[in-house]
């Protein structure tokens, strides 16, 4: 386990090193001057020149590329051009509010998937089976800004019995509204939903015809006990593996229903910077968003590791 | 990546429902058509309904649905902005399958272990960060626009494709069929491209309609988000961002572009899954 933590966790680190390299020299590689793309519809030559001296662009990429590294590594994650701040300063208000959104919307995610991929699975093919199935994949992938305001504008705008927006929310806030919650958290889900529930129930479909299963029916074990002692844990690896996917929608998700709700998350602050192409503050955010999916992903490749250590590949 | 439930490799029972595709292929189709067709035919029906500019978010006489933040008519603009997402998002998946069929070809045909990994390991790494940030970054970093968006739509597409590609073709270069075709003196290009696409067929197939919707998805999204077409253009995602404010005012702004959007996305989605269960 010490051995396959220890390379998993190496794997994830060059990934997330290459990611910030890639970040770093797509800047450079990309055509037009940094400064002038950040001066955007403000040419100004004084402001461009002052930019230069912000993003230090007069010293040769490979020190300014050592130095963005090393930032990276103690935590400073460069400012911003447009007010001079830190980028952890402009992020610590925005993480509550982001950090209680995906928390809450893993929280509902995991056990309705669970139940109706298990409950599905019982009965495969059974018409249950069937409007699950169906119900799930027609809400896949469907973009999230257009489903949202449908949602405000039946829920929030004709039965008015949930907020239309989250303006002014703050992760405490959130956590004590729950209406405020109800409305991004659904259109959330209804994106990673169904090749999540899908998995759980063709693992457990397998499981169920599997020797073991059979072996534990035959010595009377029956019903709920069977279902989650026997066969769950056995279906469950694909579906995490799934799961570490499913976090890189939810990020991408998240960027579009903080921005359809108003909340004050850590979105808000990434759309503020690419409209005023705030390239420093894009940049760091991009890795950290790189960070936390790697980080999802090598935490469900030990759990699935854990639940079944022959089936663990690393590529 | 996005949107592909990569779960087709299920076996024994866990096949899904099956019997019910003829019903679920049939909503699918008539759900997606009717956005499509208005994508379609809407642009040259616009001058029939088309009105001198009103009050913002009015509901005045002559405009069935209202005006919209400029003024302009609901009814108009719903008809004339289907075209962009769906053309910028074909667009974008024909590059994704050109980029990614190249690229998963080339990995598999490659004799050097060296190259195929060089090949396939960088799209490995582009799956760390998410692709919608993927867009904002070059959005932020570049000029925006169109051509912006479906470059990017089509490199976080292409992965997946060329990743199909290479699996299929690892085994299907080796084979005696190929191995023929080489000594009857065919080019080298024709063989591999050739052979590869027909044998990739049915996963490519079976893949086609989550990279639809996942490229509908982007595109929408970068639209909504402001940087794809720019805030005046007539279409679906740009009239959802831009009319929100109005949305007690005059909902028909949203809503119309939205209801059609969704409609659009619940369909492909319905058919590419019949469609799926059926290859197999």
């Amino acid at each position: 386990m010490r051995r396959y933590l220890l390379r998993r966790g190496g794997i994830g680190l060059v990934q997330i090193l290459v990611v910030a390299t890639a970040v770093f020299w797509l800047a450079e590689a990309l055509p037009g001057d940094a400064a002038v793309v950040a001066a955007g519809d403000d040419p100004d030559p004084a402001r461009i020149a002052l930019i230069r001296e912000q993003l230090g662009l007069d010293e040769p990429a490979s020190q300014r590329y050592l130095s963005w590294l090393t930032g990276l590594a103690t935590g400073d994650l460069g400012s911003s051009l447009r007010t001079g701040q830190p980028v952890t300063e402009l992020l610590a208000p925005a993480l509550g509010p982001t950090v209680v959104l995906a928390v809450v919307t893993l929280a509902v995610l995991l056990p309705l998937a669970l139940t109706l991929g298990v409950t599905a699975a019982v009965r495969a093919d059974g018409w249950y089976d069937r409007a699950v199935s169906t119900t799930t994949v027609a809400l896949n992938a469907v973009p999230e800004f257009a489903l949202a305001v449908l949602l405000v504008a039946v829920f929030a705008l004709q039965l008015g019995v949930l907020p239309a927006t989250a303006v002014g929310a703050t992760g405490s806030s959130l956590l004590a509204e729950p209406s405020l919650l109800a409305l991004p958290v659904a259109v959330l889900l209804c994106r990673s939903l169904c090749a999540l529930t899908r998995l759980v129930r063709a693992g457990m479909v397998d499981a169920l015809d599997a020797e073991y299963v059979a072996y534990a029916r035959r010595h009377g074990v029956t019903g709920g006990r069977l279902l989650l002692r026997h066969a769950l844990p056995n279906a469950l690896p694909p579906a995490v593996q799934q799961l570490a996917r499913t976090a890189d929608w939810l990020i991408g998700g998240i960027i579009v229903v903080e921005a359809v709700f108003a909340v004050p998350g850590v979105s808000s602050v990434l759309v503020t910077a690419v409209s005023t192409r705030d390239i420093p503050v894009v940049q760091a955010l991009a890795v950290l968003f790189a960070v936390v999916t790697v980080a999802v992903n090598l935490l469900a490749d030990l759990v699935c590791h854990r639940l079944a250590p022959r089936s663990a590949v690393v590529t | 990546m996005t949107a592909t439930p990569e779960t087709e490799r299920d076996h024994g029972r866990g096949r899904g429902p099956a019997g019910s595709g003829r019903a679920t292929l049939a909503v699918g189709v008539v759900l997606a058509l009717g956005p499509l067709l208005l994508a379609v035919v809407g642009p040259a029906l616009v001058p029939l309904v088309d009105q001198p500019r009103a009050a913002p978010y009015s509901s005045a006489d002559g405009h069935p649905f209202g005006t919209d933040q400029l003024g302009r008519d609901v009814l108009a603009m719903t008809l004339a902005g289907g075209r962009s997402m769906l053309v910028l998002a074909a667009v974008a998946t024909v590059a994704a399958y050109t980029l990614g069929i190249a690229l998963g070809a080339a990995a598999a045909a490659t004799r050097r272990r060296w190259l195929d990994d060089l090949l396939s390991r960088p799209l490995d790494i582009l799956l760390a960060v998410p692709s919608l940030l993927i867009l904002l970054l070059v959005a932020t970093l570049t000029d925006r626009g169109a051509g912006m968006v479906v470059l990017v739509v089509a490199l976080v597409n292409a992965p997946a494709i060329a990743r199909i590609v290479r699996a299929v073709g690892l085994d299907a270069l080796r084979s005696p069929a190929a191995e023929a075709m080489h000594l009857q003196g065919e080019r080298w290009v024709v063989v591999t491209i050739g052979h590869l696409v027909r044998v990739a067929r049915r996963p490519l197939l079976a893949d086609l309609g989550a990279r639809i919707t996942a490229a509908v998805y982007l595109v929408g999204a970068a639209n909504f988000l402001g940087v794809g077409l720019p805030p005046t253009a007539a279409d679906w995602a740009v009239a959802v961002d831009r009319n929100r404010a109005g949305l007690l005012l005059q909902p028909w702004a949203v809503l119309l572009p939205a209801v059609l959007i969704v409609l659009f996305t619940v369909g492909v989605n319905l058919c590419a899954d019949t469609l799926t269960r059926r290859r197999r």
